[in-house]
């Protein structure tokens, strides 16, 4: 799909726990254009078509391309995230470019997919659950690790999910009291054939990754949402 | 010195330079087409030269945009010319990522033979077997019948073009399409802008190509585009034109995957630089910025060069429908509301004289004339003993060979223009309708 710049105002910044932020943006001039499980990136300062584009960072489109915003979560976690959360106000007039990214291509993932997700790693994964795409997905199945409950933040999307495909399955883990997701098990439970999606932490994609390898999942069905 | 200031004098300059002059009987010549400017497209150039930037910039940006929007489709892919673009569609079905989807040495592609060679040779590049179907008058577009006839267990794509902007009659091409499983690919350079039942050609099939040479519809020189809304299909055509690279970064960009160093490819060492991974065997085929800013400002004028163009068409219709008797007259398919790339027609093999002897006479009068292309290509030097397939017999390409011409609709074309062409055009026939 066409890459294209919005330039978008900041409709509302929540902070649901230290340090994590939810940010949700409109466009000005057109309405966005994407595919569930792509990526934009985001720039703060002002964008001059005849320069180069600004310093930016990528994030997950976490809501679905049927809606007429985006949402995105971050994490405070270096220089850019941290003037991320100074500079983030509603009103507050940024750049943004999309769409990025080919995690669900369209039309080959409708078999058995199976998402495991850490954290705030869940996100480009919400962006299909609640689009109208999901519905063609046959049996899903989500692993999803959060380090307690007030760190899941994304029942409702979850709710909604179930709504847009009843076949939906979720395996919800709290790890502090129930242990860190199992790779052994999930493949287990869904063997070799089916497609396997992981978005996380890098140590846990990398594990998860040659742990599924080594159990046969041809490397055509591991996808997985990782960053540098 | 500001830039504003510079541009000021182009626009200066393009008043000086490019005056609009009245048509001269006795010496100027009624081109068959031509560039049609103004002094946004010269300020739009000299801009995009201060920049520097060269490569694909922000100017390539604009006219994929505003072609995604015209045409309603996903992905743009700008490139250096109608010709480049066909050889990056027909090409990227061979991908290996296409799985068995994909067309290999020795797979059919079905087409014609009255046409221009670039829809033709990139099917021959590939290793693969055109198949050559009769057209038909008096739309000069695939004979729908004998593209039926055609399709053999080989059968893997269709490659045919809008001829000279009439849109082929896709209802009948996209049912054999999906009733065979087949590739459409929508040679759209001489159409852009053409409708079908209220749809643009160029968004029925899996892909298609435009061109920006100067005599479609609109031009950058050299230029063309592919379009498609099949994601993985532009990913594709994408690494082709871009020397073969997976990375799909634009210019200037780098690490827009967010995994640059993190990927294994082929048997490369784990984490090598994915801007150097080459996943096809491609070509260099992109558009400088200086090309899309002309692309760009042209794109505010496609609408109003189609009406002109179909305004043209319907002009010469008038003058050339009182020797109908002579002359068979160019239809649009049913359904299609064609912007026309010229105003195609044939001389009869009744009437009194002969396609070359008008032409001629035509020519002299500096009025300028073209074949359609190739007439038929498979009688062109550089396809004499090619492999292909002759889908039973191709009697009306012979004819459009022997007895069908084209003059310009350009919109350059006026009132004088046409004037002076009704009049030679009297006087030819005035001579042999004695």
């Amino acid at each position: 799909m066409i890459v294209k710049k919005y330039r978008s105002e900041v409709v509302s910044v929540e902070n649901p726990i230290p340090d994590i932020r939810v940010v949700t943006l409109r466009p000005l001039e057109k309405a966005y254009k994407y595919n569930p499980g792509q990526f934009l990136h985001l720039a703060l300062d002002e964008f001059d078509p005849a320069r180069p584009w600004p310093e930016s960072r990528c994030f997950s489109m976490q809501s679905s391309p049927d809606q007429d915003t985006i949402k995105i979560t971050f994490a405070t976690k270096g220089k850019f995230t941290e003037r991320m959360a100074r500079e983030l106000a509603p009103g507050k007039v940024i750049c943004v470019k999309l769409p990025y990214g080919d995690l669900f291509s369209s039309g080959q993932d409708e078999g058995k997919a199976v998402f495991v997700a850490g954290g705030t790693g869940i996100t480009p994964f919400l962006s299909l659950f609640t689009s109208a795409a999901f519905a063609a997905y046959k049996e899903p199945r989500l692993y999803f690790g959060v380090r307690n409950p007030s760190h899941h933040l994304y029942s409702a999307e979850l709710e909604k999910a179930a709504a847009v495909n009843p076949s939906f399955r979720r395996t919800l883990l709290n790890e502090e009291k129930d242990g860190r997701l199992d790779i052994q098990k999930i493949f287990t439970e869904n063997g070799p054939a089916a497609v396997y999606f992981i978005s996380g932490p890098p140590a846990m994609i990398r594990s998860f990754k040659a742990r599924l390898a080594a159990d046969g999942v041809p490397p055509g069905n591991i996808r997985t949402d990782d960053w540098e | 010195m500001k830039r504003e200031e510079i541009l000021n004098a182009v626009k200066a300059y393009h008043s000086a330079a490019f005056p609009a002059k009245p048509f001269n009987r006795e010496k100027d010549t009624v081109r068959y087409a031509g560039r049609v400017f103004d002094e946004k497209e010269l300020v739009a150039l000299v801009d995009s030269s201060l920049d520097f930037w060269l490569t694909e910039g922000r100017y390539a940006e604009s006219f994929s945009e505003k072609i995604a929007d015209f045409l309603g489709v996903d992905n743009v892919i700008l490139t250096n010319s109608g010709s480049s673009s066909n050889l990056l569609a027909l090409s990227a079905l061979t991908s290996k990522k296409l799985g068995k989807k994909r067309l290999v040495p020795g797979d059919e592609v079905i087409t014609v033979a009255a046409g221009f060679p670039a829809t033709v040779t990139p099917i021959l590049q590939n290793g693969l077997i055109p198949v050559f179907v009769d057209v038909s008058l008096p739309t000069y577009n695939i004979d729908v019948e004998a593209l039926k006839k055609a399709v053999s267990p080989k059968t893997r794509a269709i490659f045919i073009a809008h001829t000279l902007g009439n849109p082929f009659d896709l209802d009948a091409v996209m049912k054999v399409v999906k009733e065979h499983d087949l590739w459409l690919i929508e040679d759209n350079c001489d159409a852009f802008g053409s409708l079908y039942k209220g749809k643009y050609t160029g968004t029925f099939g899996h892909i298609a190509t435009i061109s920006f040479y100067p005599a479609p519809h609109i031009t950058t020189g050299e230029g063309g585009a592919v379009v498609t809304n099949n994601e993985q299909l532009a990913q594709i055509v994408r690494s082709f034109r871009d020397w073969g690279r997976d990375c799909y970064c634009g210019g200037g960009e780098n690490n827009t995957c967010g995994k640059r160093f993190t990927q294994q490819f082929g048997t490369l060492p784990a984490g090598y630089d994915h801007k150097y991974v080459y996943s096809e065997i491609g070509y260099n085929l992109k558009m400088t910025d200086m090309q899309a800013a002309i692309g760009s400002a042209q794109m505010d004028k496609l609408e109003m060069f189609g009406n002109r163009r179909r305004e043209n068409f319907r002009r010469y219709q008038r003058i050339f429908s009182a020797y109908e008797k002579y002359f068979i007259l160019t239809e649009a398919t049913p359904g299609a509301e064609p912007s026309w790339f010229t105003y195609v027609l044939s001389v009869r093999e009744n009437a009194p004289f002969t396609r070359n002897e008008l032409v001629t006479f035509l020519n002299e009068r500096r009025i300028e004339t073209r074949n359609i292309f190739a007439g038929n290509i498979l009688r062109q030097p550089a396809f004499i003993d090619r492999p292909c397939r002759v889908e039973g017999k191709l009697p009306v390409t012979d004819f459009i060979m022997n007895n069908t011409f084209f003059l310009g609709t350009f919109p350059g074309m006026t009132e004088e223009m046409f004037a002076y062409v009704e009049d030679c055009v009297a006087e030819f026939m005035g001579k042999h309708l004695k």
